[in-house]
């Protein structure tokens, strides 16, 4: 061994001894949150990082996406390279060529000479895309964040170069076939002429692997730590509904407080999504309340509980359960930035580690609700009137079933067993522009002849926006009220006109013990006209597009389903929103957004009603009453309301 | 501690609110069963002058407090003053408005003299030899009958517009002027300036009439038609939250869910189409009128009077109709 080879050894092995310690450090760090069980379906774990690790399947969704895909890929390949290098100055003689034979290293280091080219092509291309055009989605206040991408895009670059000074002296000393390394030969024609291309190889190496020893170390204390965290995350991640919320114990004795107010009340996954952020801006870049300029970005949310963390985690970890934790609120993130949100679920939809936000936003929400009491002053009459009366409105709940006066419809109480449970909600009960697609229902019911009933006065809020206003106890009261009514009753389905009832129906009362199918009136009707028992209605001349709802398309998959109802009703010739489907752009209403005002920045229903408008459609379709309310506010805001129309897709009959 | 009962006689602005009337109607019927006397306090600029009001309705004696010290509300003086007169007649019972300043009043004051607090009632009687109030919970829907446990003095608020204004008994009261006893250091906080909002029209949460609008009014300027309906009638000027978000009305006069919740005697929505957000605010007003061109609206539902039509040929007949009147 030389003595360049016992240097060598000497740092790798501290290095990688300082290494372990971080990553240690790092996993005992996730040990700071709460347990929370996500060690199932190991096949279906293991598909994900098949599917969104190595083929990219979320970051190729992008263009810029590629330029990510050659690093990776580019990255894998040199970095073999790299231990290959640092073990043959360690132990002379060691190499690929030894242990896989000449043929299948000489494609080995091919690949490394063309990838690494690829890399620099997508480095150029990141820069000037970060420097040049500025995309929305890299925006952030925080300067280091820009520093250090910018830092660890030059090194990658600079690395890949010395990569192929390297490989170049070795083609010049004969140690490797040019043939082998194409790019690497053309280093090489530069290289020839010096004095000692030895000497050139070696210096350039060990520049080379100190870099990469700075980098290892480097990482985990940068935005770079997704590299380690991302993976796990992937594997990890929330393979059930996206539209669920974790269901808090009201009876432990003990807890003195709920939800969020500092790093130690998240969950170890929750931990574990900050160290996966790529900082790629992506969540930003569609979210409702960043795009109409308010104070939230999700890209900064967890940009902020990431340096928090970072900045908290080491007393935590020294000073054991008694360390005092700093609070989130107020130092990282804001009051206006957790009401911001509408839940609509975007971001989520758009990470490529399946970072998951709503939940983090929703327990800041709790904390601040249920500990604190502290909350936007709308919101208070909105959980009194929910508390009191079992509907977010002031209305009596003993007007409940008032719209169906004179209708006849039939009661649960008094029919107890029939096949289908026509769940109105609170819009469909009070809201005259809801009763109006309520009655539209009951006539469509009738004429399909379905066995249905209501269930009038006993029917109360379903608590999905309590629950998104972090209200988790008023929610749970309305939950286990309204289950308790349900029990008494034989029905086979239940059916929906609101997303936001449908996904509580899905996804929320199953974990509350209550699973009945749940279908939203969208498949429903597509059902009855399906097998003919609901015909269509007339054709209808004009243009109209199909707005998604999150709650129906993102969150329960429910797309292609009302298009179709429609297109068989009669309604064809739809035009597509830009923003549709899995990607909808959020009506505004969602996460309680709603009950409260929205004073800052434009407003998002506004911004969903311009684009509708340059459509340049007469009829804009719904298929849930917040999305129904707030078109029209928005088309009332830029004064055509008489010209668009919006209606509810029960309404086209 | 005595059977008698002191009521506080709100002054504002140099004029006494009417619920000090409906206040010694109250304590009458307290009187009534303890057979105390009542008496009556009146505190700032222009109290000597309306303490007259008050001198013809059977009361004992109207203690008329007005000094540069008490001629700005501040919490500390005015609860100052009432625990001092409490300490030296010793009453049984001190009835306030369950106004802004009374609600804010009538706390610190009940806690300077070790009393109890019913806040916020509609209703009082004298049963088994106490004073029973009744006050609503839950928005209204269930009453709640308190009385006190055991022999403490009580502070009542009551809510304007619920018991009748007393009439006059003839007599006349011994009004008698005294010092406030404060001096600067006992007051921390002061209100300095109060600031109407809207060219001195009453605020929407203590108006008996609203005048809204909605986004039927093209411009700011249009609310001008309503402000001279509203002046007419001593009422307010409201706004939907279309209203206010198109720019037209301050977020101070929005009525509705995100806004104030009123309930005056009479409402008046001009070119207000009725959206749910809206009517949680002031459904339930006493009197509903809607005006609005569109005869579906669903404001119309929940209108006591509806015309159809519009509000800018509608409202100035309706204001040349009533200056007719008045």
């Amino acid at each position: 061994m030389t003595i360049q080879g016992l240097v060598m050894l000497a740092l790798l092995a501290a290095v990688l001894v300082w290494f372990g310690l971080i990553l240690r450090m790092l996993v005992r760090s996730l040990g700071l949150g709460r347990p929370e069980k996500r060690f199932d379906r190991w096949g279906a774990r293991i598909w994900s990082v098949v599917v969104f690790v190595a083929a990219h399947a979320r970051v190729l969704s992008q263009p810029a996406g590629l330029g990510h895909f050659a690093i990776f890929w580019g990255f894998i390949f040199i970095t073999l390279g790299t231990i290959e290098h640092i073990l043959g100055m360690v132990f002379p003689g060691f190499g690929f060529e030894r242990l896989f034979g000449a043929t299948a290293a000489g494609v080995i280091s091919w690949l490394q000479d063309v990838l690494g080219l690829a890399v620099l092509v997508a480095i150029v291309v990141s820069l000037v895309r970060r420097f040049v055009f500025k995309p929305l989605r890299l925006r952030i206040d925080d300067p280091k964040a820009r520093r250090e991408a910018v830092l660890i895009l030059c090194l990658i670059f600079v690395l890949i170069v010395l990569m192929y000074g390297v490989k170049g002296a070795e083609i010049v000393t004969g140690r490797i076939d040019p043939r082998t390394a194409p790019v690497s030969a053309v280093a090489a024609r530069l290289i020839g002429g010096a004095a000692d291309p030895h000497l050139l190889g070696d210096v350039l190496a060990w520049i080379h692997h100190l870099i990469i020893f700075f980098f290892l170390i480097y990482i985990p204390f940068s935005k770079h730590i997704h590299i380690l965290g991302a993976i796990p995350n992937i594997l990890l991640r929330n393979l059930g509904p996206a539209g669920t919320l974790s269901r808090m114990d009201f009876d432990d004795e003990t807890a003195e407080k709920f939800g969020v107010s500092d790093v130690r009340d998240f969950t170890w996954k929750q931990l574990l999504d900050l160290y996966a952020c790529t900082e790629c801006g992506r969540c930003q870049a569609a979210c409702p309340a960043y795009l109409t300029d308010k104070p939230l970005s999700p890209f900064r949310v967890i940009h902020m509980l990431r340096g928090h963390f970072v900045a908290d985690r080491a007393a935590l970890l020294s000073g054991g359960p008694e360390a005092e934790a700093q609070p989130i609120i107020g130092a990282s993130a804001s009051e206006e930035e957790i009401w911001a949100c509408t839940t609509c679920g975007a971001c989520m939809q758009e990470c490529p580690p399946f970072i998951e936000h709503v939940q983090k936003i929703v327990d800041l929400r709790r904390y601040l609700v249920m500990t604190e009491s502290r909350f936007p002053s709308e919101v208070q009459p909105v959980f009194r009137n929910m508390e009191v009366n079992y509907n977010p409105w002031s209305m009596g709940y003993t007007t409940r079933a008032d719209w169906a006066a004179g209708l006849d419809v039939p009661l649960a109480a008094e029919r107890k067993q029939f096949d289908v449970l026509y769940w109105v909600g609170c819009a469909g009960s009070f809201d005259a522009r809801g009763q109006s697609v309520a009655r539209a229902m009951v006539d469509l019911l009738r004429r399909a002849e379905v066995d249905f009933a209501i269930l009038g006065v006993e029917e109360m809020c379903c608590g999905e926006t309590a629950r998104r206003m972090g209200n988790e106890y008023l929610a749970q009261t309305l939950i286990e009220a309204n289950i308790e009514v349900l029990k008494k009753y034989r029905f086979n389905r239940i059916l929906l006109a609101c997303p936001h009832g449908l996904n509580s129906f899905r996804v929320e009362y199953p974990r509350f013990g209550y699973e009945v199918p749940a279908v939203h009136h969208s498949e429903f009707l597509l059902e009855l006209l399906r097998e003919g028992k609901l015909a269509p209605a007339a054709k209808r001349a004009g243009r109209g597009a199909y707005h998604d709802s999150c709650y129906l398309g993102r969150y329960n998959g429910v797309i292609s389903q009302p298009r179709e109802m429609l297109a068989r009703a009669g309604v064809d010739n739809l035009a597509e929103f830009g923003r549709r489907g899995m990607r909808s752009f959020c009506c505004g209403a969602g996460g309680g957004r709603m009950w409260m005002e929205e004073t800052i920045g434009t407003r998002i229903n506004e911004a969903r009603v311009d684009e509708a408008l340059g459509l340049g459609v007469d009829t804009i379709y719904t298929a849930c009453p917040f999305c129904t309310t707030m078109f029209e506010d928005g088309l009332k805001a830029r004064g055509r309301e008489e010209q668009v129309a919006v209606k509810d897709i029960a309404e086209i009959f | 501690m005595t059977g008698d009962i002191l009521i506080f006689g709100e002054v504002r602005n140099g004029q006494m609110k009417k619920v000090a009337a409906e206040l010694v109607s109250g304590a009458r019927t307290i009187a009534a069963g303890t057979g105390g006397a009542i008496d009556a306090v009146l505190v700032g600029r222009g109290a000597a002058a309306e303490a007259q009001k008050l001198s013809t309705l059977g009361l004992r004696r109207i203690a008329v407090i007005d000094d540069d010290l008490t001629e700005k509300y501040s919490t500390e003086g005015y609860a100052k003053v009432i625990a001092d007169l409490f300490g030296e007649a010793g009453y049984g019972y001190v009835l306030l408005g369950a106004t802004a300043m009374g609600r804010d009043l009538g706390a610190r004051a009940v806690a300077k003299t070790d009393g109890v607090m019913f806040s916020d009632c509609v209703d009082l009687r004298f049963e088994n030899g106490a004073c029973v109030a009744r006050r609503p919970v839950y928005a209204g829907k269930l009453y709640v009958d308190i009385a006190p446990a055991g022999e403490r003095p009580v502070f009542i608020t009551i809510r304007p517009n619920n018991l009748p204004p007393a009439s006059a008994e003839g007599g006349s009261a011994e009004i008698a002027e005294r010092p406030s006893g404060l001096t600067r250091e006992m007051i921390r906080a002061v209100a300095t300036e109060i600031v109407p909002l809207a060219g001195g029209r009453p605020d929407v949460t203590e108006a008996d009439v609203i005048v809204s609008g909605g986004r039927a009014l093209k411009e700011s300027a249009d609310f001008r038609l309503l402000e001279e309906l509203a002046d007419l009638l001593g009422g307010a000027v409201g706004a939907s939250r279309a209203a206010v978000d198109a720019g037209l009305a301050p977020q101070t006069l929005q009525v509705g869910q995100t806004g104030k919740v009123v309930n005056p005697k009479l409402y008046i929505a001009c070119g207000i189409s009725g959206a749910i957000q809206h009517l949680a605010g002031m459904r339930t007003s006493k009197v509903i009128v809607a005006i609005n061109k569109d005869p579906a609206a669903p404001i119309f539902e929940k209108a006591t009077y509806g015309i159809v039509g519009d509000l800018f040929e509608v409202v100035p007949v309706l204001s040349e109709e009533i200056k007719k009147i008045l």
